[in-house]
């Protein structure tokens, strides 16, 4: 692995980042410092690497021949590695020949106290980076095939939304949905906001889009039922018998609406105290005309806040598996304001009082409906956790923050409990096919910034609200970017992946098969016909697991083989002193 | 072998193994936050600590380092059993250490994910109290 290390010129590369690095890290003499390691032939540092100009820096020197390996200290490697592995490859170096030392968040922005502390790290870092890499095999990406079509699962908003961009990038489209009908809970609304449209009209448009694409294959009333393959060939086979071949999966499986708990403000125990989803459908039921209870006109509403969110241990009851939802819901405020602005249009000597915690009127066009409810004369109350509105006979009783805990009783002939959202029943599907959940249950994204819509688990996609609370605008958004990401994955005839999988020297393994116990991934590595260890590249996770237990060190991690972390370990452990 | 958390002049190193999934962006999230805490501590980024054999370990103490702090993802483990496996290995490490007479409190298997700036902070600040308790 470590053959080409005689022949290996390392070019070192010290960023002052502006002086984000080097107004704490002395980068001059950690450059200077690197410039004496025996196969580094190039230490320079520069204002700011990832310009143009500092790439160009770096690939001259590559052209040049002076250097056959890079090592980068600057900011995180989730900033700019891959800048810089294109950079390798504009100046036709192999981009894995590269190494990026975090010297930034982790040096320069924590140690701000201490520079001549924070320029030793600095240089142990680096020169652990050009230990690393003066390790590194030349190593090439894995192809694997590609299937053009991609499976979702759920049919509401989102997963339609995903399957037209989908198709409308020529990608074939297999739409499971749990229900017997397309659409979710868009069923359920009369308008959406922010711009009122008819919820009818909107799913009538995309499902007429939906029957009329040839590309796009509904199964209706299914659930994925088995589940097999890797990204590029995924093997489903759903409940109806139907048998699915994918490259990718887009997950669409929404949400549920949170259910009070049993007595929770009087929930199940006093029939004025209804739920807003309740309240919206009958809204629905009967558009016009003053809204009734019993038979009776309702002629004051109390709407509160909070309920099935924001939940505290030890105060509200735990959902059914025993943790409280602890994250804030983030879209029922708005759907509440929403309602009230619609009841008031066609009631408008109702008078409501709207209880909350704290309000999140967080997207565009929102703050519009907040300051249009409090035109339409809707009260505001503010309550805390702690002091949480009493609900009585025919009233509410809240302890108004706003107004120094002042204990008010607001008539209410209607309590509408603003209820959150929780993630779909999928922890059955979820197991199977093995996708990360966060602490809220919802699907987690790889990253919530860098990769918003996309899954640890390679070509899974994530859109709406199975990966957080989110509005139509927000799932329809999330939609587009996960057709987006999955054509751009689908778009060759291959799939292109990190080659960072186990890999096996065939002369040192011994056969000896104490690694297979510790693969959990089906098919990723097994015994060939010559009772030696083999992976397959493109089921192999490359978490490692298996490379612990080889004693003979038969396997490797690509990219990141025990003899590189030794050498990096021997290198932070070394006091060099600038 | 000397294995005293005492290395003469040098100060006490910590390594800090972090995952590419969870910890070591939250080492990130720490340094966005402008949070500071002591420079002999040096984070080495894998993708998951489940690669190392017991003898990793061992041979860091060999070379210098007081103590380890081993970050795993933990629940948010983007690979399936891995922290099962690694938890059993950090088992048996504490076994190898013992033998050797090495304090097990200098190896740390903990958790810390992409946000979790306190625990990432609250680690460090455990060891290091721990070293200089062991060397005093």
């Amino acid at each position: 692995m470590s053959g080409a290390m005689d022949e290996a010129k390392v070019g070192v590369y010290v960023c002052h980042c502006g002086g984000n690095i080097s107004d704490v890290v002395d980068v001059k003499a950690v450059a200077a410092e690197l410039g004496k390691h025996p196969q580094v032939a190039i230490s320079k540092e520069f204002a700011f690497m990832c310009s143009d100009a500092g790439q160009k820096l770096v690939i001259e020197d590559i052209k040049s021949g002076k250097i056959n390996r890079v090592v980068v200290a600057a900011c995180s490697p989730a900033l700019h590695e891959l800048t810089f592995r294109k950079a390798l490859q504009r100046a036709d170096l192999n981009p894995y020949l590269y190494e990026h030392v975090n010297i930034r968040e982790q040096v320069s922005w924590v140690h701000k106290g201490d520079h001549d502390a924070a320029t030793r790290k600095a240089t142990s870092l680096t020169r652990a980076g050009v230990e690393k890499i003066l390790r590194q095999d030349r190593l090439e990406s894995i192809h694997v095939g590609a299937a053009k079509r991609v499976l979702i699962v759920g049919g509401g908003p989102a997963g339609l939304k995903a399957a037209l961009d989908s198709a409308a990038r020529g990608l074939k489209v297999t739409l499971v949905e749990k229900s017997g009908r397309l659409g979710g809970h868009l069923h359920e609304f009369d308008t959406v906001y922010p711009g009122g449209q008819s919820a009818s009209e909107l799913l009538g448009k995309l499902l007429s889009a939906v029957s009329a694409n040839p590309a796009i294959t509904v199964v209706l009333g299914a659930e994925v039922k088995t589940w097999d393959g890797f990204v590029g060939n995924f093997k489903a086979v759903l409940s109806t018998g139907d048998a699915v071949n994918a490259g990718a999966v887009i997950m669409a499986t929404g949400y549920r609406h949170t259910a009070p708990s049993a007595g929770e403000y009087r929930f199940g125990k006093d029939d004025r105290v209804i739920t807003l989803p309740a309240l919206i459908e009958q809204m629905k039921a009967a558009p016009r005309g003053p809204l009734t209870r019993g038979g009776r006109a309702v002629r004051s509403v109390a709407f509160i806040h909070c309920v099935g969110s924001r939940q505290i241990e030890g105060v509200h009851a735990p959902q059914e598996d025993g943790k409280v939802n602890d994250y804030c819901s983030r879209v029922c405020c708005t759907a509440a304001l929403h309602t009230i602005n619609a009841l008031k249009e066609r009631q408008s000597d109702l008078a409501i009082y709207d209880l909350y915690r704290d309000i999140r009127t967080y997207g565009r066009g929102h703050e519009a409906i907040y300051e249009q409810a409090s035109k339409n004369g809707v009260l505001f109350f503010r309550f805390t956790e702690e002091a949480q509105p009493e609900i009585r006979e025919s009233s509410v009783v809240v302890k108004d923050v706003l107004t120094w805990n002042q204990e008010v009783e607001l008539p209410a002939d209607l309590v509408v409990l603003v209820t959150g959202v929780k993630p779909g029943e999928v922890a059955e599907l979820t197991a199977m096919m093995k996708l990360p959940t966060g602490s809220d249950r919802f699907l987690q994204e790889a990253h919530p910034k860098l990769r918003p819509v996309e899954v640890a688990n390679n070509g899974f996609f994530l859109a709406g609200a199975c990966q957080a609370p989110m509005d139509l605008v927000e799932s329809a958004a999330a939609a587009g970017a996960a057709a987006s990401k999955v054509a751009a994955v689908l778009s060759k005839d291959f799939i292109t992946l990190d080659p960072y999988v186990a890999r096996v020297d065939a002369e040192k393994c011994t056969g000896c098969e104490a690694c297979l116990p510790e693969c959990a991934y089906t098919g990723a590595l097994f015994m060939n016909g010559s009772k030696k260890a083999e992976v397959n590249a493109a089921l192999c996770k490359g978490c490692g697991a298996c490379v612990a237990v080889c004693e003979p060190r038969a396997l490797d991690l690509a990219g990141w083989s025990l003899d590189q972390m030794e050498a990096m370990v021997d290198a932070m452990a070394s006091e060099v002193a600038p | 072998m000397e294995h005293a958390t005492s290395l003469g002049d040098k100060p006490p190193k910590i390594l800090i193994i972090t995952t590419i999934a969870s910890s070591y962006t939250g080492a990130n999230t720490v340094g966005q936050a402008r949070a500071q805490y002591a420079p002999n501590t040096y984070i080495l980024r894998v993708p998951d600590p489940v690669m190392f054999p017991e003898d990793f370990y061992l041979r860091c103490f060999d070379k210098g380092f007081a103590g380890i702090i081993i970050m795993s993802s933990g629940s948010d483990c983007p690979y399936e059993g891995a922290y099962g496996r690694l938890s059993a290995r950090v088992g048996r490490t504490y076994l190898k250490m013992k033998e050797k007479g090495i304090p097990t409190t200098r190896l740390k298997l903990t958790t810390v994910c992409t946000v979790c700036k306190h625990a990432f902070l609250k680690e460090i600040d455990d060891m290091q109290n721990h070293l200089k308790e062991k060397a005093a």
